[in-house]
């Protein structure tokens, strides 16, 4: 089998969208597209409501993902262990079709336990070594606010993660709703998190949650997908934008 | 699940020193057409590690960890580290009173990234190191449930809201006398300074046989330094009578 590209988007909020199209449907689109959605709640104490909770649960599901709901203090472990299980996921599926293909309907159930063991760490070594690439999203309405630390730290504890891997990793952080659109970028596609990000200050906190364009604009990240010519434009213009006005970084990158 | 019995079978067992519990079987059950698949351990009649050490005494520390290191060092010889040492991952068992290793969905092989962990003990969490599975990996880890254990409960919870730093982990070290006796191979074992646990285990066995001598050799510190200080005052009293003097002189002769 040839090396894989596996492509997550991970969101990081603490409740429901509110803004723009519906989130599920954009996970579906994403989904479409190659690329997982899995979605992490961030809650104080129950303030996640039941609305809330159904919602991240369906996101995920559209977006054939994982999602998790925990306090602050123990996001930085959900990011990685979330990210891990839905690699293997994936990885899983993929093996499972292509067995599908060579041996017919229940496959993998008609082999016998030692060589389904077999298989499992066959998918665990794809794991490790395909290359991973993961667009984290973070909400940044102002509820969210007093979490930030936390999921400032779990950028950083992530970053360490993914150096760890033998495989090519490459992360890129998001903040949403942006100063002037659904989406800003603070850290471009790096494959080596050194420094660390400074995502609280200089935010602009609104009620707008718009999480289903954040999606779609976060889509466009990942190279592999062609963009429709509107979107290609304006996104270009925008990241040139960002090389030209080394103001804008420094805004949010210490 | 699969993957924790494929390490389990991976991982030779030699039969007088025991890993972890002996894997009997693994096979499917069909239960109202569904297949589930299971297997079967060895049954490991004892106590978690955090729960044998409160109810046998602080003195069986030191001893476990070396049969701890002596299982390490068998793992290690393979090709594979354990991962997520932490006490709620091992068994003393109550007939022989040998330490097992039980859960071994953290075993992962020498250079891949950690498969799971938990942060109390993870290197990275205290900015000590990557997730990449080296020896030093575990030793970090062992050194961490070391003093967990030596540690009353509130030290420890204490430890873990602080900053996460090494340094901090060397500080307390060196002021708890029950850690102290054991700093050489804490402290070092901290900064990832061993390549096998056969080196650490040797200097932890020093550290053992020193201790006697250690703590006399402490007590007599301590005394001198209260001399020392006693010297400091009496010194300090003759100063401040000189001055007296000379301030009466100087009155006397106005």
């Amino acid at each position: 089998m040839k090396q894989a590209t596996l492509r997550q988007i991970l969101i990081v909020t603490d409740g429901c969208s509110n803004s723009g199209m519906s989130p599920v449907a954009a996970a579906a689109l994403a989904k479409e597209q190659g690329i997982t959605v899995n979605v992490i709640g961030v809650v104080e104490r129950n303030e996640v409501g039941e609305q809330g909770e159904a919602e991240i649960k369906e996101i995920a599901e559209a977006g054939g993902g994982l999602f998790d709901i925990v306090y602050p203090a123990q996001l930085a472990q959900t990011v990685q262990m979330l990210t891990r299980k839905a690699m293997t996921r994936t990885i899983h599926q993929v093996v499972n079709k292509e067995l599908k293909e060579i041996l017919g309907e229940s496959a993998l159930e008609g082999l016998t336990p030692e060589k389904r063991m077999q298989v499992a760490g066959m998918v665990d070594d794809l794991g490790e070594r395909s290359t991973l690439e993961v667009a984290m999203l973070v909400d940044t309405s102002a509820s969210m606010k007093p979490k930030l630390s936390a999921v400032q730290q779990a950028i950083h504890d992530f970053s360490i993660s993914l150096r760890s891997r033998s495989g090519t990793s490459r992360m890129s952080v998001c903040l949403f709703p942006g100063k002037d659109k659904y989406l800003d970028i603070v850290i471009p596609w790096t494959e080596q998190i050194e420094k660390a990000h400074q995502i609280t200050s200089n935010l602009t906190m609104s009620g707008l949650t718009p999480t289903g364009p954040a999606i779609v604009e976060a889509i466009a990240l990942f190279n592999h997908v062609p963009l429709p010519a509107e979107l290609a434009d304006s996104y270009r213009s925008r990241y040139n934008e960002t090389e030209d006005d080394d103001g804008f970084l420094r805004d949010h990158v210490f | 699940m699969l993957m924790e019995v494929n390490m389990l079978k991976a991982v030779q067992q030699n039969a007088a020193e025991k890993i972890g519990p002996r894997l009997c079987d693994v096979d499917d059950i069909q239960l109202d057409g569904q297949t589930y698949t299971f297997y079967v351990m060895e049954f490991l009649q004892g106590e978690q590690l955090d729960k044998y050490i409160a109810q046998a005494g602080e003195e069986w520390v030191p001893i476990l960890v070396l049969q701890l290191l002596n299982r390490l060092q068998i793992l290690h010889e393979q090709g594979w580290i354990f991962g997520d040492l932490k006490p709620e991952n091992m068994i003393v068992t109550y007939q022989d009173k040998q330490i097992r290793l039980i859960d071994f969905g953290g075993v992962t092989k020498i250079g891949n990234a950690v498969r799971q962990f938990t942060e109390d003990y993870d290197r990275a969490t205290w900015q000590a190191g990557d997730r990449r599975a080296e020896i030093a990996y575990d030793l970090f880890s062992l050194a961490m449930v070391m003093i967990r254990l030596l540690l009353k409960p509130a030290e420890w919870k204490d430890l873990r809201v602080q900053t996460h730093e090494i340094q901090e982990l060397c500080a307390i070290i060196l002021n708890n006398e029950r850690l102290y006796p054991y700093r050489i191979p804490l402290v070092r074992a901290l900064h990832g300074k061993y390549d096998s646990a056969d080196a650490m285990r040797q200097e932890m066995l020093a550290s053992l046989q020193n201790r006697k001598k250690d703590q006399t050799a402490r007590s007599h510190v301590r005394h001198q330094h209260g001399g020392d200080s006693a010297e400091k005052w009496i010194g300090g009293i003759f100063v401040a009578s000189l001055l007296l003097l000379a301030g009466s002189l100087y009155y006397a002769w106005l």
